[in-house]
Parts: C-alpha cells; sequence; structure tokens
C-alpha cells in the first residue's frame, strides 16, 4: 500500500499550478456590489462610529476641550492667580443682553460688597446704574503665550476697571472660570498622558507575555493579580507620598503621571495577551509564520492590526479613570500641589462644610469632571461597537 | 430632670436665711445624686463639702444664679483633646479670676514671705472625688513617694520645683497646712500653679498608695502591671497618677467633672463630683451641670456638627471661617454664636528654625537680616482684609494691645511691608544671586527652597501660607508647605530636619509682668524656634546644647533675672527689655493678632460671657469663665 505522505526524511511533494491566479479576484469581482464591500476597515469603523449619536457628540466634545486647553490664556478672563481682594467670594455675575427692551452688547452690572458685621458675610449687591460692558478680544492681565511671545489678549474681559467673575470668586477672589479653564489643562493632559504611558507599557508587557507564553506570561500574570488584588488609592498615596516636597510642580505633575499608569497598564495587558493568544492560533497567522515571517513582522504585520482597535477603544475608557485618580489624589492632598492647578486641586479647596453652605459656586469644577468623564465613557462605548466592523 | 417639687423648694431656699439653709440639702444639692444619696451611697451635701467652701458670687460677677441639671456636650476631634476638661474646669490651687488676678480656689487661703517662703492652707473637711480626705498628707505622699522617689523621678525632682538647683523644702505644718520654701525667691511658683497645664504638688495617696513599690507587695504589683499593660511599676504609677489626661477613671479628682470613660471609647462623660468645693452665694453645689458629654468626631465636621446643634459649647474645633455658617444656622438651630479674642501672640506665626541641621540654612535663619526680610516680606494688610476681615491687628508675634506690658514699637518692628528693604536685607545676608526662574541661591548654589512644616489642622493657616508663599516668591524664596500630625512635628523640629515651621504665636498674649516670661527666651523644646536650646534648659543643662547667640543668651539672662526677681517693678523692666529683644530681632514671625474665635453655644445655656479672652494661657480656655458657673434653662 503507498503511503500518501513521503519517507521521513524526505521532501513533501509539491507542485505550483501554473494556471493564472489573481489575488484581488474576489475583491474585484465585488466591485459592483456597493461602496459596504469596497470600504477599508477604517471607513467602516467610521461609519459604525457616526451611527453612535452620543460617542459622535461626546467626540466633538472632547476635541473642542482639548484644543481648549492649548489656548487657556486666551480664553481665561483672568490669569490663574489674579488675586482681586476686594472681591472675595464673589457670586456669579449674571450678564445681561436686554436693556430698556432692547438688544444690547452683553453687560453685566458692577458690584458693591459690604460686610454684614453681624454673620462677618460680605454680602454684594448689583449696581444697576453701574453698567459694565463686556468686552471681546480685549486687553486684559499679560501672559506668556506658549512660552514663546508675551501677550495680553483675551477673548473676554470685563469693562475697564470693571470684574468679570462669571462663576464667582473663591476665598482669596480668584475668579473660578478662569481656574477651571487652566485646571482642565492639568486634569485632561494627565488623562492622556499616563494612558499613553500605560500604552505602551500594556502593549508591549502583554504583546510579549501573549506571544512568548510560558515562564515570562506566568510572571506577568501573577504580577498582573497582585497589582490588581492591592487597593488602589491606597498603592496611590503611598507612591505619591515618595515624591519629594522640593520637586518643582512640574516635575510633581510627570511623576504623578508616572504613577497613575504605572498602576494602570495591567488592565490593557491582560487585554493584548488575552487577543493575542486567540489570534496566533488563527490560521493566517501560522501561515505567515510557514512563510517564513519573523516574529516582529508577525507581530506588527499581522496580530497588532487585529486588535488595535479594541486597544484604543478600551484605552479610551481608562482615560476617565486616570483623571479621576488624578482628582482623587489632588483632594487628598498628594497629588499635584499648588500652585498647579488642577480640578482637582479646586475641589480640594471646596471640601469644607463652609463652601456647600454658603459659597456653591466653587462646587463648579465637578461639572466639567462629570461631562469629560461621561463623554469619554461614551466616545469609548462608540469606538469599541465600531472595532469590529467584520463581525 | 428636677422635679415640681424641688422646684418649689428651689424657690424658697432663695428666701430663707443662710443659717437656715443649710438644712435643705435637697434644694442646694443636685438631684442628679439625690438617688445615691437617699440610698446611702453618698453622704449628705453638708458633709461633702469643705466647712468652708469657695462661694462663687455670681451676682457680683454680673451673672445669673442657675440650677442643677443637664447634660453638655461638647465635640472633639481626638480622644486625646478630654484633656481639654482639666483645663477647662480650672480647679486650681490658686487661680486666675476673670480680671487675671491670682485668687485661692482649691486653697482657702495662702501666704508668701519674701517671695521664697510658701504657706498653703487647705479647706478642712476637703474631699477627694472618691470621698477620701484631702489634706496635706496627700502634698506629703507626692513628695516623698513620687518627687523624692529616685525611680519614678530618675533625674531628681521636677526642675519646676528647683530654683537654681536648689530643691524646695517641704513641710506639712499640720493636717491642712503646708509650706515649701527656697533661699532663694521662687517668682514662677503661683503662677505655674495657675497654669492650664499646672504643676503637680499632690496627688490622692488613699487611692495612688496601692500602685506604689512602698506600698504594695510585688505580687499585686505584678498583677497591676499586667493588667494596665506597663513595663513596670513606676509605668504603672505614672499611668494612673495622671491628673492632666483625665484617662483613668478610677483617679480621685478635685475637679468640677470627674471621669467615667477609660479610653478608648468614642463618647466620654464626665459627671459632677459630688465633692466639689465651690458653691454659688445661695449656698448650691456648683457644678450646675452634671453631666460633660465629650463626642469624639472628625475634627473636620465639627463645624457642620455645630452648625446643625450637636454640640451644646464649642470652641475647639472652630475657627473664624466658621462663623458666617454657625451665624446663619442660629434661625434654625437652638444655637447661639459669640466672637471672642485669641489670647496668641500672632494667630498664625513662621518659626525659622535656629537649630535646623541644613548648616547653611542655619546660618542664614541666625543671621537677622534674613529673619527681618521675611518679616518684611509679608503683607499683614492683606492678610487682615482677606482673611480676617480686617478685624485683628497686623501685628509682629509679641503681646497684645490688652497687656499691661504692650508698647506699640513691639507690635511694629519689622512688621511694616516694604519688599524694597526686604530685597535688600537679603541680598546682603549673601542672597544675591538668582536662577532663572527668579529663586535666590543659596551660597552652596542650591536654589533657595524652603520647606515650612504645618501641624495642617487649621484651614486658616493654610489660607495665610498661601498669601505667604506669593510674598515670598516676590522677594526671590520659594516656600513648599508639608504638614504632617502634631507629634511627629514636634519631633521633627525637635531633630532638626524641619527648617521652618508654622504655629500660632507667642501662648500667652496677654501677660503680666508677674507672669513669667519664659515663652521669650529658650525654656522648653516645644518652641519652635529653638528647641534644642529649650530642651537644654528644660532639661537642667543635660540633654540639647546651649545657645550660641549673644541675642539668645541676653535672653536667657534676662530669663534667669527675672527667676531672681522680687518686685513687680523690676519684672516689668524685665520683660519691657527682653521684649524689645525679642521683636527687634523677629525670632518669630507673626502676621495678625488679636484674630477672632467663634464660641457656639446651646441658646439654653446661661453665664457665658458674650465677649472673652479665648487662649491656652493665661485663660484657660473657658478656664477663668468657670464653666461650673454655666447653666442650662429648662427644656420646654
Amino acid at each position: 500500500m503507498k503511503s500518501p505522505l513521503p519517507k521521513p526524511g524526505e521532501a513533501l511533494e509539491h507542485y505550483v499550478s501554473d494556471a493564472p491566479y489573481d489575488p484581488n479576484s474576489i475583491e474585484n469581482n465585488q466591485s459592483d456590489e456597493g461602496p459596504l464591500a469596497q470600504a477599508s476597515q477604517l471607513k467602516l469603523m467610521w461609519w459604525y462610529f457616526r451611527q453612535h449619536r452620543l460617542a459622535l457628540a461626546s467626540a466633538i466634545f472632547l476635541v473642542l476641550v482639548y484644543l481648549s486647553i492649548l489656548f487657556s490664556e486666551f480664553l481665561a478672563p483672568y490669569n490663574l492667580h489674579t488675586r482681586n481682594t476686594e472681591f472675595i467670594y464673589a457670586p456669579p455675575a449674571s450678564v445681561h443682553i436686554f436693556r430698556d427692551g432692547s438688544l444690547v452688547r452683553p453687560y453685566t452690572y458692577g458690584q458693591t460688597m459690604t460686610l454684614d458685621m453681624t454673620t462677618l458675610r460680605r454680602n454684594y449687591t448689583d449696581n444697576v446704574n453701574d453698567i459694565q460692558p463686556l468686552r471681546f478680544f480685549c486687553r486684559g492681565d499679560t501672559y506668556q503665550f506658549w512660552s514663546l511671545f508675551e501677550s495680553d489678549m483675551h477673548l473676554v474681559c470685563p469693562a475697564e476697571g470693571g470684574q468679570l467673575f462669571l462663576l464667582g470668586t473663591d476665598r482669596l477672589g480668584r475668579d473660578v472660570l478662569s481656574r477651571t479653564i487652566y485646571g482642565a489643562r492639568i486634569s485632561l493632559t494627565i488623562g492622556i498622558l499616563g494612558v499613553l504611558l500605560s500604552f505602551v507599557l500594556g502593549v508591549v508587557i502583554g504583546g510579549i507575555a501573549g506571544y512568548r507564553g510560558g515562564i515570562f506570561d506566568m510572571v506577568v500574570q501573577r504580577m498582573t493579580e497582585v497589582l490588581q488584588s492591592i487597593p488602589s488609592i491606597p498603592l496611590w498615596m503611598a507612591l505619591a507620598t515618595i515624591i519629594p516636597l522640593t520637586w518643582s510642580p512640574l516635575l510633581v505633575y510627570v511623576g504623578i503621571t508616572v504613577i497613575l499608569s504605572l498602576l494602570d497598564w495591567t488592565g490593557l495587558a491582560r487585554a493584548v495577551r488575552s487577543k493575542l493568544l486567540s489570534l496566533r492560533e488563527e490560521d493566517y497567522v501560522v501561515a505567515a509564520q510557514l512563510l517564513g515571517a519573523n516574529s516582529t513582522r508577525v507581530i506588527k504585520r499581522h496580530l497588532i492590526p487585529g486588535f488595535m482597535s479594541h486597544l484604543i477603544a478600551s484605552a479610551t475608557l481608562t482615560v476617565p479613570g486616570m483623571i479621576l485618580g488624578e482628582t482623587a489624589l489632588s483632594f487628598l492632598g498628594i497629588g499635584l500641589r499648588p500652585p498647579i492647578t488642577s480640578w482637582g486641586i479646586l475641589l480640594t479647596e471646596a471640601r469644607s462644610i463652609n463652601i456647600i453652605a454658603l459659597y456653591p459656586w466653587l462646587l463648579f469644577p465637578v461639572i466639567p469632571v462629570i461631562l469629560v468623564i461621561l463623554a469619554f465613557n461614551f466616545l469609548g462605548d462608540g469606538l469599541r461597537d465600531a472595532a469590529d466592523p467584520y463581525k | 430632670m428636677i422635679t415640681r417639687r424641688a422646684l418649689l423648694a428651689l424657690l424658697g431656699s432663695a428666701a430663707i436665711p443662710a443659717a437656715l439653709r443649710a438644712n435643705s440639702d435637697t434644694a442646694l444639692d443636685s438631684a442628679f445624686l439625690r438617688e445615691r444619696v437617699d440610698s446611702g451611697e453618698l453622704p449628705e451635701l453638708a458633709k461633702r463639702l469643705p466647712q468652708n467652701p469657695r462661694v462663687i458670687n455670681l451676682q457680683s460677677m454680673g451673672r445669673t444664679l442657675g440650677h442643677h441639671g443637664g447634660d453638655l456636650t461638647i465635640l472633639i476631634g481626638r480622644a486625646k483633646d478630654i484633656r481639654y476638661i482639666p483645663i477647662n474646669s480650672y480647679s486650681r490651687l490658686i487661680g486666675y479670676n476673670e480680671q487675671l488676678e491670682m485668687v485661692p480656689d482649691i486653697l482657702e487661703s495662702y501666704t508668701v514671705e519674701e517671695g521664697r517662703i510658701f504657706t498653703f492652707h487647705l479647706r478642712p473637711g476637703h474631699r477627694w472625688s472618691d470621698g477620701s480626705a484631702f489634706t496635706s498628707s496627700d502634698f506629703q505622699y507626692f513628695w516623698d513617694e513620687v518627687a523624692l522617689n529616685r525611680e519614678i523621678a530618675r533625674g531628681g525632682p521636677p526642675v519646676s520645683l528647683l530654683v537654681n538647683g536648689e530643691v524646695a523644702k517641704f513641710e506639712a505644718l499640720d493636717e491642712v497646712t503646708v509650706r515649701y520654701s527656697w533661699t532663694q525667691p521662687n517668682p514662677v511658683f503661683l503662677s505655674k500653679l495657675a497654669a492650664p497645664i499646672p504643676l503637680t504638688l499632690m496627688l490622692p495617696a488613699a487611692y495612688m498608695r496601692q500602685f506604689h513599690a512602698n506600698h504594695q507587695s510585688s505580687d499585686t504589683l505584678a498583677t497591676y502591671i499586667e493588667h494596665y499593660r506597663v513595663d513596670d511599676w513606676v509605668g504603672l504609677h505614672r499611668k494612673l497618677s495622671r491628673q492632666n489626661r483625665p484617662e483613668n477613671p478610677d483617679l480621685p479628682t478635685l475637679e468640677a467633672w470627674r471621669p467615667t470613660t477609660a479610653p478608648p471609647a468614642e463618647q466620654f462623660v464626665f459627671e459632677r463630683n459630688p465633692y466639689f468645693h465651690r458653691v454659688d452665694e445661695n449656698g448650691k453645689q456648683l457644678p450646675y451641670i452634671d453631666k460633660v458629654v465629650m463626642n469624639v468626631s472628625s475634627s473636620e465636621i465639627i463645624a457642620a456638627k455645630t452648625a446643625t446643634g450637636d454640640s451644646d459649647l464649642q470652641g475647639v474645633g472652630l475657627a473664624l471661617p466658621d462663623y458666617t455658617l454657625i451665624k446663619e444656622a442660629e434661625n434654625r438651630f437652638p444655637i447661639k454664636v459669640s466672637l471672642w479674642r485669641r489670647t496668641q501672640g500672632s494667630s498664625v506665626a513662621l518659626f525659622p528654625n535656629l537649630n535646623c541641621r541644613d548648616d547653611v540654612w542655619r546660618s542664614l535663619f541666625q543671621d537677622v537680616r534674613v529673619r527681618r526680610a521675611l518679616s518684611l516680606a509679608i503683607n499683614r494688610e492683606e492678610i487682615n482684609q482677606v482673611l480676617y476681615y480686617g478685624l485683628a491687628n497686623e501685628s509682629a508675634d509679641t503681646v497684645l494691645p490688652e497687656s499691661p506690658l504692650y508698647k506699640a514699637e513691639y507690635a511694629a518692628a519689622w512688621s511694616s511691608y516694604d519688599r524694597d528693604q526686604a530685597n535688600d536685607l537679603l541680598d546682603q545676608a549673601g542672597l544675591s544671586q538668582r536662577n532663572s526662574s527668579k529663586i535666590r541661591l543659596l551660597p552652596d548654589g542650591r536654589p533657595a527652597n524652603i520647606t515650612i512644616e504645618s501641624a495642617g489642622d487649621s484651614t486658616l493657616e493654610t489660607d495665610v501660607l498661601e498669601l505667604i508663599t506669593d510674598y515670598f516668591r516676590d522677594v526671590g524664596i520659594a516656600l513648599f508647605i508639608r504638614s504632617s500630625q502634631r507629634d511627629i512635628f514636634r519631633s521633627r523640629i525637635l531633630g532638626g530636619s524641619v527648617q521652618m515651621s508654622v504655629f500660632r504665636g507667642l501662648d500667652n498674649g496677654l501677660p503680666s509682668a508677674d507672669m513669667p516670661p519664659t515663652q521669650m527666651a529658650p525654656s522648653s523644646s516645644d518652641q519652635l524656634q529653638w528647641p534644642l536650646w529649650g530642651l537644654h534648659y528644660m532639661s537642667g543643662k543635660k540633654q540639647g546644647k546651649a545657645s550660641d547667640m549673644p541675642h539668645v543668651q541676653e535672653l536667657s539672662r534676662l530669663l534667669d533675672q527675672w527667676m531672681m526677681s522680687t518686685h513687680t517693678e523690676q519684672r516689668a523692666d524685665i520683660w519691657a527689655r527682653m521684649l524689645t529683644i525679642y521683636s527687634d530681632q523677629v525670632f518669630s514671625i507673626g502676621t495678625v493678632n488679636g484674630g477672632l474665635q467663634p464660641l457656639a453655644r446651646s441658646a439654653r445655656l446661661n453665664n457665658i460671657p458674650d465677649t472673652g479672652l479665648y487662649g491656652f494661657a493665661p485663660t484657660s480656655y473657658l478656664g477663668v469663665y468657670l464653666p461650673d458657673t454655666f447653666w442650662f434653662d429648662k427644656e420646654g
């Protein structure tokens, strides 16, 4: 009986067909079946994503917010540390656009402060005769723009000699709106930078674990389990106290980012590993290996594109965690330190009972925190749905 | 609760002549104790009071006569704060009255001869809170078995009983008379007895003997040592005899309220001392209030809880920013809040650590130009306007205008806002180089970063620091704030790892010439600007280091001179010289003083003055205002 296999050691019988072969034949044949069949993966993802209205709106919102942090100095009516000691705990000013029944340039009323000596409360009353029209694209506090040049241009300023505290002022008479705008710069970038860092860590560590397997995989798995089982806040606190007090605020900022991402890569590493474990058994990977592709090429060309979209989606979902982490740390007084101002720092200053009862506008930074976190969650949701358009 | 019958009896008692009144014990005694008196557990009031109780004449003080009853609830931030009870209750051998004059309190009378012989006369029939007699033998016990006991007092008798190394001579003349004498004058002796945390001279001998090796078998002691988890009998004796920390409910006391709760606990209950020695002019035994209940809660929510009427008497844990909240709560809850003046020399003061381990900073801080420059860099007017509603005094860390020793020049010394002069002084002190971010460079090339240590329990302090950080940056000094816990705070400063600390200023901003000027010169390791020099003095030159700065040495010399002084003019002169040196040399950097302290109380609570001086020394917080005379309106 003749065995279908050659004897051990002999070359496998094979031949190469001379018949003409067009690797794109299927795609070409479908060329007239409409755009869906022709569209690239990215395009398909975009179409899917577009259907998710909330995600789309969130994406636009986030892009705007992130663009704003490039121009904080210009958008904020005041500088971060400008104190107006005559206007301490001033409530939010209301902007009027009608006067005597006709539409006019937006204006606010000047305010006069009286100190109520029985309650020691500063009362502000609108002075209806003192009309302070807002100025736009105007000169105000000077600042170094991007450390490049000095400028004093602001989007909106109070009238000459007037005040404009759209969200009130804090205990040192600093404008809450301006501080929130500046705070966005720190809070938002810490999220993105932290996620980028933990993304790199996660992909590299998880990638090696998933592709190589064996001892390394086991070590990484146990390590992630240990890291994930430690309650995160105490661990952050322990790491955050290591940061020397005399570090410049910028270094502290980098330090906090590193701490947040050092503890956050585990989830991503797991996702990468499990994806890799399943993908590396796929036929097309075996084919590539048989055709002699080395590990680097297999990972980069065949595996990563297969799960990148998933990764981006899950990374998006971890940004809110980072932002909340920073907020929590700063709130506890162990994260960033003044004079760096983040939303967490602003909220720390607003945690006493006095503030909640008497000066509630100081809690305003909660709103951007909530909005940004929600937006990131919707965006991540939409991305995840769109990530696998072929399903 | 007071029954209708008791109330009638009470109304009647006012009309009965004093001689007859002693018979109507039921009206003069608190109903709280009635049951125990009826069951025979406690003797009648007449047998519990000393033969000659201290009569507090309320009407002459402008206060009203009250009646017994009620629980006074107070909030505290941590269990340790039960220490406020012996401070506020302020039962002392000799104490200050509201005018800060010394009056005998536990003592019936006392005499001082040549400023060095002190004879104390006890009240015959005075008893500890457990009913045991309070006599000269309690002084004898403390003197022989504690102060002179080589095992308990390893380093010899407490330094406060020494004058230039000479131990006092103690005599128990008879059952109710004791005498302490030295060959040289001891002007601090009486004011130490009147202090918020007084010098101990007596212990309840009947109770304490059972824990003393000379009076107890070693087997019994061994079981006690195990039970109280201490190392040896000395530790046992010390632990059980602490009068300043009422943690041992069994320890008899002379205070108005005795502890009934042993820590750890979330709620501490103090009950009236049935043998307390003060009565009102009708003969009614004080305190009026039967029970003091201290609830431990987080110090951050004390203000919030006070504003919802959860406290009947609250000063601790409240700060000026809380006033508005509580004042507005007056409309919703039965509380009242008034503003008292704080007695500290400065509400928030900076203390450059002249003993810090960093050589460069130490020599800078010892340079008077640096200290003056830092003081001049502070804009006190802005601090006052922004954080104190402009109601405080802008001043160096010195005595308050209310003090008889006050001179305007002390408050004005180096306390104006003059950034140019500050910059000049710092340039002269060798800090003329600056780095790219305009921070000055130290002689060894490091940037001039000061880490300031804060005990971190006051938001007002944080706000002042935030402003000061800006002022210092304007003169090229970067300030970093580090907060730590109170206990660690002190030990880190003593260890020299802290460059500068922030705390309240001089403890006693209202001294008179007869109060010792210990706060103006190194005298205690608690002094934040020179802890090592203070330790040196406190330990009788055994620990710490002697000061090497001429002006500090001068202060120490003056302190020694004061300790030898015999009359008031001489003392006033020494005080004046010390105050001049202290404020001119800026050993601590003050901001504002006379800041206001909200004092919240239940609207039903009477006899609390609307204004007063609030502080640890000399008023012992509420001590000189006699909290035992506070009383509650009846409910409903």
